[in-house]
């Protein structure tokens, strides 16, 4: 990466196309990776990003998502100044783009989150080439290794099964994990309805006009009593909040690639950790990295040094971004 | 030994004592005899292995795993055993079923040496699930952490037979591995035969924190004052043998040769150790000393002469008195210690007063390197151990509140791990207000949400990163709050602080108006 993408206080810029990428505050012109509220926030002028990227920034923010917007199909490429632009699938969430940016003839990638398992909601993450490569660095310690998806799954649907008393209270990330684990449990045969707080049955509702079938969702507030055996899901903000009191006799779980680490379960207050994550884990990492095969390696957001260290080591070219405004501790 | 490993798992996870009470029973009730013997000598903490240690372990992971990744995972994790059992290489088709926590145990002892130890973890480790090894080095390093005490341990093993909890506690120190007719007894048979009853440490009774609250509530003639005397809680055991036991039971007689004391009769001292010399009782500083100490020299038994101050008497030549009230126990301690004339044991005097006010001004005034406060204690109460309501109350005096800089941070362990939580602060060396000196360590005193803060605080003011700890821009004052302070040679700024931990935040506070270091040492009585 030469001199024209640099960090500026509002985030990664792009001198010659004159727009941000994820921008942190409100900019004249911001690329959009993915709707997660970190990477896309309200009042940027104009954007530029997926269809589904737009339509769920506009069911979050309503009238503030943006002034302009333009929409951009995976693949489809756009010059802006002299600055080639593409968006390929990153396999993060639904609508979620690695953002390609050629400059003469330079080639960067803004890979954004993404991760690498086959995941029913989203288009696996593409390989491409480049001069540059952008990756985040969420779960980038050899601690982390995944477990297999439908092992997890299965942990909530065996818990239900053997505490049909309790209520099941399952924290999940509304965008995203939501739907991805409601996909795996319908594929392993749950049939069950499945309760969700409101903030998840709106993000739900936008999957299935995207003709993501999740089967029988109701709203938490449709039923007065809960008698034990429901799954309830629901933000992970709201597993400990007063929200949740409504609930009696209650086995609280959380879906989250964080879950793999003991302590972490305990800090939040879990009884069934459930470890599914929509960020690679270490090896995926270091695999993207070899496959993408880039001459500089830039790490931001999570777990840098570990993953300098090592790319280092291999010879890689890389440094440290270092963005701010991401949320290190969400999943 | 997954049985064991999901045991652990469990009471780590649920933090309600009833809770773990019943994860506990469920566990005695549904294993074998060697199974819970073993459960219970780690879960008392008297196993202990002494042939690896930490080091050891890191050791093994050495040329398996890249050493700075492990530095980096170990730093997140913040749990060695954690961390190396996600780290350990995993073959899934070396992995073999599950052993028996005994019969896993029974093989750990047979390695005597540690070469032979570290070929054996090596082998057991390839073939074990990571939760196993996990476990397998939790068991060799000790602290569990898992919330688990000795009380709580006596309350579950009071659910599983006949026993109450008050047996079990009279008797479980008698008891140890391998718990020879421990669980018949508790079964409701007789104790064994060779069962030693006469050394047995006795459980502390120990008292609630004072709070103001409680002038309504109780009757002041009732109770007695005694002054808090700051060293470390002993109990004398005079009998055939003499031992004197610390506050969790361990005995540390080796550590006291003074205080050891041979008699048939058996008697039962409750008191404080402290240092003291020439009618002058000297800090904790020098106290700590003497703890720990295998073999005591001459030099350091002339030089540094341990003494123990009386609180409390539980036997009297051989006759149980903890059932008489504290003013009758009083009268029986005071002929003992008058009859025994030892030199180094003398009574804790009675603080005589009349009104809450006068209390509260000895409480205040009683500043001094060895006293933290005062005791009140019911005339009419038994010696029970543990904390019963309405009896001893300690009301420490106010502590010392005084403002320092940040300097370095250090992520936690346990429930704190990745959290910078440990916070090293100081003072100014001099009124030029440029150099600044460390003073101590807090690692308490936030809440959850200013932990948070914290953490985002040293992320964001990084200078330096040396290993685990990162040093921040001076920019951030804290409140301070320390029980007491003394000269100390072994730290850089010449002074050490007792117990300090923080009071609050001064997000507003320039560091411009912190003290220096001279302020500090004026405190110094």
């Amino acid at each position: 990466m030469k001199n024209w993408l640099i960090k500026k206080k509002s985030g990664l810029f792009c001198e010659p196309g004159n727009f941000y990428i994820d921008p942190i505050r409100p900019v004249d012109s911001a690329l959009i990776t993915h709707a997660h509220t970190d990477h896309a926030r309200p009042n940027n002028k104009k954007i530029l990003a997926t269809k589904e990227t737009i339509n769920i920034m506009k069911i979050r923010y309503q009238d503030n998502y943006c002034k302009t917007k333009q929409q951009i199909k995976y693949g489809e490429k756009i010059n802006i100044n002299g600055v080639h632009v593409k968006f390929v699938p990153a396999g993060h969430i639904i609508g979620s783009a690695q953002i390609l940016l050629e400059y003469k003839g330079e080639k960067v990638i803004v890979s954004g989150d993404y991760k690498r398992r086959y995941d029913k909601t989203c288009q696996p993450f593409e390989i491409n080439k480049c001069d540059t490569f952008i990756t985040e660095a969420t779960f980038a310690l050899p601690v982390f290794n995944h477990p297999n998806d439908k092992i997890e799954v299965k942990k909530i649907i065996d818990s239900i099964k053997g505490n049909s008393d309790q209520v099941h209270l399952i924290g999940v990330y509304a965008l995203g994990k939501c739907q991805r684990l409601i996909c795996l449990l319908r594929d392993l045969g749950f049939d069950e309805t499945i309760y969700l707080h409101g903030a998840l049955l709106k993000i739900s509702n936008y999957y299935e006009t995207e003709e993501i079938d999740l089967g029988s969702l109701k709203n938490v507030t449709e039923i007065k009593d809960f008698k034990g055996g429901e799954l309830v899901l629901c933000p992970p903000s709201a597993l400990h909040d007063r929200w949740s009191q409504k609930f009696k006799n209650v086995i609280k779980g959380f879906v989250s690639g964080w879950m793999t680490i003991r302590q972490r379960i305990k800090q939040k207050n879990i009884n069934l950790p459930i470890v599914i994550s929509d960020h690679a884990d270490w090896n995926e990492l270091i695999d993207t990295v070899k496959e993408v095969s880039p001459e500089n390696v830039l790490v931001t957001h999570g777990r840098e040094e570990a993953l300098l260290s090592f790319l280092k080591k291999k010879g890689y070219n890389c440094g440290s971004l270092n963005l701010l405004g991401f949320e290190d501790e969400d999943d | 030994m997954i049985d064991f490993s999901n045991l652990l798992d469990n009471l780590l996870l649920n933090s309600s004592k009833k809770k773990k009470i019943d994860f506990l029973s469920d566990y005695f009730q549904s294993q074998t005899q060697q199974n819970k013997i073993w459960a219970l000598s780690i879960l008392s903490k008297s196993f202990v292995n002494k042939l690896v240690k930490v080091k050891d372990i890191k050791e093994l992971l050495k040329g398996k795993v890249d050493e700075d990744l492990f530095l980096y995972s170990y730093d997140y994790v913040g749990d060695l055993a954690e961390t190396f059992s996600l780290l350990w290489p995993k073959d899934n088709s070396k992995i073999i079923n599950s052993q028996s926590l005994s019969s896993f145990m029974s093989s750990l002892e047979k390695q005597t040496s540690k070469d032979d130890l570290i070929i054996f973890l090596t082998n057991h480790f390839s073939t074990c699930l990571p939760n196993e090894i996990y476990t397998t080095i939790k068991i060799l390093l000790g602290g569990l952490r898992v919330g688990v005490s000795n009380e709580l341990l006596k309350e579950s093993l009071s659910k599983i037979g006949s026993r109450s909890k008050e047996e079990i506690e009279e008797n479980w120190y008698g008891f140890s591995f391998p718990y020879n007719g421990f669980f018949e007894w508790l079964n409701g048979e007789s104790l064994p035969k060779q069962f030693n009853s006469k050394d047995l440490f006795h459980s502390f009774m120990l008292s609630n924190p004072f709070n103001e609250n409680l002038i309504k509530k109780i009757e002041i003639k009732n109770y007695t004052c005694e002054y808090k005397w700051d060293g470390i809680r002993g109990q004398i055991t005079v009998s055939k043998n003499g031992k004197i036991y610390s506050r969790n039971g361990e005995d540390i007689t080796s550590s006291f040769p003074e205080l050891k004391i041979k008699s048939d009769k058996v008697s039962v001292l409750d008191g404080e150790l402290v240092v003291k010399k020439e009618n002058t009782i000297f800090s904790f500083n020098e106290l700590q000393k003497r703890i720990g100490r295998k073999k005591v020299s001459k030099k350091i038994l002339s030089d540094l002469p341990v003494h123990f101050i009386c609180y409390d008497i539980l036997f009297f030549n051989n006759l149980d008195v903890r059932k008489l009230p504290f003013f009758e126990r009083r009268v029986f301690l005071q002929n003992y210690i008058k009859k025994l004339n030892h030199p180094n044991i003398s009574i804790s005097p009675l603080i005589n007063f009349v009104s809450w006010s006068e209390l509260r001004s000895i409480k205040e005034n009683s500043f001094n390197n060895h006293i933290e406060g005062i005791m009140l204690k019911n005339k009419n109460s038994i010696y029970k151990s543990g904390r019963p309501a309405l009896c001893w109350y300690k009301w420490k005096r106010d502590p010392f509140l005084e403002d320092f800089i940040i300097m370095y941070a250090q992520r936690g362990h346990g429930k704190r791990s990745s959290f910078y939580s440990d916070f090293t602060f100081g003072c100014w060396i001099e009124n030029k207000i440029n150099t600044l000196v460390p003073i101590g360590k807090a690692y308490s005193g936030f809440t959850n949400d200013e932990l948070k803060k914290l953490d985002k605080w040293v992320r964001d003011n990084t200078l330096e990163r040396f290993g685990p700890v990162r040093s921040v821009k001076p920019g951030l004052v804290v409140e301070i709050a320390f029980d007491n302070l003394n000269f100390s040679n072994r730290h850089k700024s010449g002074i050490a602080l007792r117990f300090p931990r923080i009071n609050r935040i001064r997000w507003d506070k320039p560091i411009e108006e912190v003290c220096i270091l001279d302020d500090i040492k004026k405190l110094i009585n």
